[in-house]
């Protein structure tokens, strides 16, 4: 069992250095000196160029893009402490206080606030606005697709739809789970005072959010042609649109860099007195593994949209085989990075599930340690998986068979996840609530996910599915299905502890069912289009596929209106809901026992941890 | 003494699996996964024909046997995790205070083995299965090879063409002799393309200035289409063409309907 001394929080006066700059610092400086940077460089950089030089436009747009994220980071106040580090001082006191403090209001959402909990909110509401605008491209797609021939968009427009779509898409399950559970949820639950790195912490939040409005720009700047995986030469040969992707990934690869670090620091060092690693509840060992992962595959992506960027604004050639480039360069290096990221992606869904699921059965998890080799094996296997995307590139043929090995073997971890899973069912008496019907919906979309994924991992098989709207269904089945399922369900369970309410459950149940059939409705029409052998990313198709893109595109529908139903109840009940005690569920990990508000510190006295948070049920009969 | 009388007790190991099987909520996971079972067998062994292409070629043959028969194989697993979940959703507690406790069950030593077993042994024939496949196809081509027709395929935004250097004719669909294996020697024009004759069921990657080869042995004659399958830009959706699988004789007639021509498909 777990054992907490907790005592009232503290009530701390709010710090008030009236003097400092820092106070005077907000998103509303942080534009308004990004946006002169931004302009600055812009105008400085165009002057004496010729712009009819695709070279030379290319090089302005890039640099004014990262003018603007680092006019806006230092507009918000992000380098006043490394810069007081040169001259050989710190913020004092009373700043880091300030910074940290919840006195503020709601100003402390716009500030370079260092609170985890603060991050964790941004984070939320930032995931929330990037799956509302690439939620909102899919139904534009969808809608184009609902009948043969349809002009609902040009394929300019459809083609920048697909990329965007997908990229904000990629963005925001990066973070989805590890962003606002990661911050706001996780140091408590392993009884730590705030994250390893506060001011690192919120950096990664503010320099992501830099990325944002680098990537909208793409639509004012003609958009991209390239889809997410910005393939070369297609990107060597794409418009101005293109820079805003190449900045924006590159911008984004810091931010996750610096999430990835503190994130894993804060868990390795940072535990309670007693948490063992075999007492770590498996959302935070998820979460841990995903961010460990991510930090050696984002860097490749980094590279990868380097090189782009030079070879668009020197003419480096990297990928341009008239000049003894090659595009499998880039392939190589986009999938070093694609293959570990759809598994950054998934854990912490998979994770949060499995941390709701014991508290919801009122059994333990079943076999932590097999929890615990899922993942890691995971982890370990999905870097040396990323050609089998490349079976068909005609790169290099003799590898498909040990690219087919190893992908294949990833089965073997991730049968150990649905083990955990259904060994925690077993004999059990589930708890209907949000949550829990999250974890049923993600086991079925996971297998039908995880099966076709066995195929597409075939060469043979992949030799006619690659590159079809089959590959799109499996991997939205994983994303999707499995890991927005996952993160729905974590925000359904640890809604009371972050805004101190109960989420509707009406509107809870009504979204889920929306989503759920939708989903399935809207993906398994897309097996059976691809099945028939229509291609991926295409904006019109054969009247063979008409019926099954029909009833894709209702699917998607139902989805979009479950999604909007969520919203509402999220808003809803995050302004006016029903009052949470503090532990609705009954669990047993160590957020819970602490109050909304949660204090500064979280703990008044330091927990000490004496078991894992799993110890439910009766002895067997 | 109470150690010995409680060994001398102990039910068998067999009288244990048939209490396990007797029990109540045991025998309902049972017909769940039957049920589970058998859905994904007929998924796959009456779904996936029903959907995919005609099969014109050994190629399309294997891709549509591995898509039914891995079907198949996985059922029992799926129905193993589907008939679980579902017992337990039936089993379900409403209502706004948690249930009593389940049975605490921290692990199952010979469960989880045997479950890594499975999946091991699931893994492995799939790789079998694909290596073997693989390897049947790469002979094949390296043994055809003298005998194949030999096609160069050119991808361009947004169009494929095609060159036949054997019968010297250039042509914008793609024709080909039933029972005569054929290589494809793809190369791109500009950005990456994918060349994918559907019902043939083979595809490979068209690279600026590089060549990459494809092998398929048509089987069977029937109407052909082509189609892109990497995002190339703009008009990515519309670069298709078409073609056939045919006779000998008409596929010689189709030649000589071009070369009459001057070799240039009209």
């Amino acid at each position: 069992m777990t054992t907490l001394s907790h005592a009232p929080a503290s009530s701390r006066p709010i710090p008030n250095p009236k003097k400092s700059l820092i106070t005077k610092l907000n998103m509303g400086t942080g534009i308004v000196v990004g946006v002169i940077f931004c302009w600055g460089t812009y105008f400085a950089m165009k002057a004496g160029r010729d712009m009819t030089d695709s070279h030379n436009v290319n090089k302005v747009l890039l640099m004014s893009m990262f003018a603007w994220s680092i006019g806006f980071l230092i507009g918000i106040g992000a380098f006043i402490g490394p810069f007081r580090w040169l001259i050989g001082k710190d913020l004092t006191d009373e700043e880091q206080l300030y910074l940290a403090v919840d006195g503020q209001g709601w100003k402390r959402y716009f500030k370079y606030c260092t609170d985890h909990k603060v991050v964790g909110i941004q984070y939320l509401v930032g995931v929330m606005a990037l799956l509302g605008v690439g939620g909102t491209m899919a139904m534009m797609i969808r809608t184009n697709l609902a009948t043969p021939g349809s002009h609902f968009v040009t394929p300019v427009v459809y083609n920048s739809l697909v990329g965007l779509h997908g990229i904000t898409m990629i963005v925001a399950m990066i973070i989805v789970a590890t962003g606002p559970f990661g911050n706001y949820i996780m140091p408590i639950m392993i009884g730590a005072a705030d994250m390893a790195f506060p001011r690192l912490n919120a950096l990664s939040w503010w320099v992501l959010f830099t990325a944002v409005p680098v990537l909208c720009s793409a639509w004012f700047l003609g958009g991209i042609p390239t889809g997410w995986t910005a393939y070369a030469p297609l990107s060597d040969q794409a418009g101005p649109g293109m820079n805003a992707f190449v900045a924006t990934i590159i911008i984004f690869a810091v931010s996750t860099a610096v999430a990835g670090m503190n994130i894993t620091t804060t868990v390795v060092a940072m535990r309670a007195k007693g948490m063992k690693w075999n007492r770590v509840p498996i959302f935070v060992i998820g979460a841990t593994i995903s961010v460990a992962l991510a930090i050696p595959a984002f860097p490749t992506f980094m590279v990868a949209m380097i090189q782009t960027g030079l070879d668009r604004t020197i003419a480096t050639g990297f990928y341009d085989a008239n000049v003894g480039g090659s595009g499998w360069l880039y392939a190589n290096l986009f999938w070093i990075m694609g293959h570990p990221e759809v598994y950054v992606i998934l854990i912490p869904g998979v994770a949060a599930l499995m941390e709701i699921a014991p508290v919801f059965v009122r059994k333990p998890l079943f076999s932590y340690n097999a929890a615990i080799a899922g993942f890691a094996g995971i982890a370990g296997l999905s870097v040396l998986v990323w050609a089998h995307h490349m079976y068909m590139a005609g790169w290099m043929p003799s590898l498909n068979g040990p690219f087919m090995v190893t992908t294949e073997f990833i089965s073997v971890p991730t049968g150990l996840l649905f083990l955990v899973l259904i060994g925690t069912l077993w004999r059990g008496r589930p708890w209907m609530k949000l949550p829990m019907l999250c974890v049923y919906a993600f086991i079925w979309n996971f297998l039908i996910g995880g099966i076709t994924g066995i195929y597409l991992s075939d060469v043979p098989a992949d030799n006619y599915l690659h590159g079809s709207m089959y590959v799109t269904a499996h991997f939205h089945y994983t994303l999707m299905g499995a890991a927005l399922t996952g993160a729905i369900g974590g925000l359904a369970y640890w809604f009371p502890k972050m805004t101190g309410r109960m989420l509707n459950e009406r509107g809870g149940y009504i979204s889920f069912w929306f989503i759920q059939i939708g989903f399935n409705v809207l993906f398994l029409g897309m097996f059976i289009v691809g099945a028939e052998g229509q291609p991926r990313r295409v904006a019109d198709y054969a009247h063979l596929y008409s019926h099954a893109n029909l009833i894709s595109t209702m699917g998607a529908y139902s989805v979009g209106i479950g999604m909007i139903i969520l919203l509402w109840a999220i808003v809803h009940s995050w302004r006016s809901g029903k009052i949470a005690p503090m532990n609705p569920w009954g669990a047993k990990t160590l957020e819970w026992t602490v109050p909304y508000p949660v204090p500064l510190v979280n703990f008044d006295q330091p927990p000490v941890v004496t078991s894992d948070p799993y110890g439910y049920g009766r002895s067997a009969k | 003494m109470a150690d010995h009388e409680s060994e001398l007790l102990a039910p068998t190991p067999g009288a244990r699996v048939s209490t396990f099987l007797k029990r109540k909520d045991v025998s309902q996971t049972l017909l769940l996964w039957v049920f589970f079972t058998a859905v994904f067998v007929v998924l796959g062994l009456w779904a996936y024909p029903k959907w995919m292409p005609v099969v014109l070629s050994k190629q399309m043959q294997a891709n549509e046997d591995i898509m039914i028969w891995f079907t198949v194989i996985s059922a029992p697993i799926a129905g193993v995790v589907l008939s679980i979940a579902a017992k337990s959703f039936l089993n379900m507690h409403r209502g706004d205070t948690p249930p009593e406790d389940g049975v605490a069950i921290r692990t199952n030593g010979p469960v989880v083995i045997v479950w890594t077993a499975t999946s091991v042994l699931f893994c492995i024939v799939a790789i079998v299965w694909g290596l073997v496949a693989l390897n049947t196809e790469s002979i094949a081509a390296a043994t055809d090879a003298p005998k194949s027709l030999i096609v160069d395929v050119t991808g361009s935004q947004w169009v494929w063409s095609f060159y036949y250097p054997q019968q010297n004719i250039h042509t914008h669909t793609l024709n080909l002799p039933v029972n005569q294996p054929v290589t494809f020697n793809v190369m791109s024009a500009d950005v990456n393309h994918s060349f994918w004759p559907v019902q043939l069921g083979v595809k490979i990657d068209a690279n600026r200035l590089v060549t990459t080869v494809a092998h398929a042995d048509p089987t069977a004659t029937g109407p052909l289409d082509v189609k892109c399958a990497e995002l190339c830009g703009l008009y990515h959706a519309y670069m298709e063409t078409s073609g056939a699988v045919e006779s000998p004789t008409d596929f010689n007639n189709w030649v000589s309907s071009i070369q009459a021509t001057g070799g240039v498909q009209q």
